[in-house]
């Protein structure tokens, strides 16, 4: 083997080595925590492999639905029913989870989401997404009619009004906790006293 | 040590029960005084809170839309409130009585 050659083998040997060591450094040197957002070639680089990993056939999808006042209602309840808990009503993922999670729920309004295709948007409902918070909601079919509305209703995230997500708290999950209090609030409003042992102001 | 200890765990439950309730403060009272801008609530405990009104605030009489006009002195009230800084903001107001198909305004 000639020198150079020699040379060329050690420097890509070394690459490799590098390519695998950096990104092995950084993550045992960032840990399993959570607290922190992503930076942004992590971000860059995430978002680019997941458009990449999903097919080419579903990203052409198009939407069988229509945007009809009855479906956008059926889905924005739906929304604050199942989405609601991470994205919030209004879509701009400033809940106590969404604040949370690795990484954090994006705000949907904005071009990062409204600008993927509605194939994408209802392949990552449908399957999820590895390694985020993003659950598989569907069972991986193209036919999902309440996928689909989310699909129509997520499009409509930059425009709901005051009404829209008043509304939608009517459908946002309760604990029973939660059920109690609301029980006992009814219950001051209708003449009785607060109940004891609660402090009313807290 | 035990004065600590219990202090950190009242300021534990409180942080939970904040976050339970997405941030709102709830408050129960009986309404003192009215402004433009602002509601007077006597609560249970006898103590005044003052929650400032915006735009924002809505008002709910027995479970449908309503507006501050028709809010009186002496109404019982229950109140979701945000805390900004040291002021309580109102984000919804509600009064009237509330039979169980109206009680359900929602999650704050």
């Amino acid at each position: 083997m000639k020198r150079s050659q020699v040379w060329l083998l050690s420097l890509f040997v070394a690459l490799i080595a590098a390519a695998v060591a950096a990104p092995l450094a950084w993550f045992v040197a960032a840990g399993i925590s959570a607290r922190q957002k992503p930076g942004p070639i992590e971000t860059r680089v995430a978002r680019t492999a997941r458009h990449f990993m999903i097919p080419a056939s579903a990203r052409e999808m198009k939407n069988p639905e229509t945007a009809t006042p009855e479906v956008l209602e059926l889905a924005r309840n739906h929304f604050a029913d199942h989405c609601a808990g991470c994205h919030a009503n209004d879509g701009s993922g400033a809940s106590e989870m969404g604040h949370h999670l690795y990484p954090r729920a994006p705000d949907m309004r904005e071009d990062q989401t409204q600008n993927l295709s509605d194939g994408e948007l209802y392949y990552i409902i449908e399957n999820g997404v590895r390694l985020t918070g993003m659950p598989a909601w569907g069972r991986g079919g193209y036919d999902d009619e309440d996928t689909w509305g989310l699909v129509l209703f997520i499009r409509q995230l930059p425009h709901l009004t005051k009404k829209d997500l008043d509304e939608m708290e009517q459908f946002n999950p309760r604990s029973p906790a939660e059920m109690q209090e609301e029980e006992e609030e009814r219950r001051f409003l209708n003449g009785e006293p607060a109940p004891r042992g609660k402090n009313p102001n807290h | 040590m035990r004065r600590t200890v219990l202090v950190t765990l009242a300021i534990c439950a409180v942080a939970f029960t904040a976050a339970a309730h997405g941030n709102y403060k709830h408050v129960l009272g009986v309404v003192t005084a009215i402004t433009d801008t602002s509601l007077t609530v006597e609560t249970q405990t006898k103590e005044t809170q003052v929650v400032k009104i915006v735009a924002d605030t809505s008002f709910v009489k027995s479970g449908a839309p309503s507006s501050l006009k028709e809010l009186k002195v002496g109404d019982r009230v229950v109140i979701h409130a945000k805390p900004v800084g040291s002021d309580l903001v109102a984000h919804e107001v509600r009064f009237g009585r509330m039979d169980r198909a109206s009680g359900s305004a929602g999650k704050n």
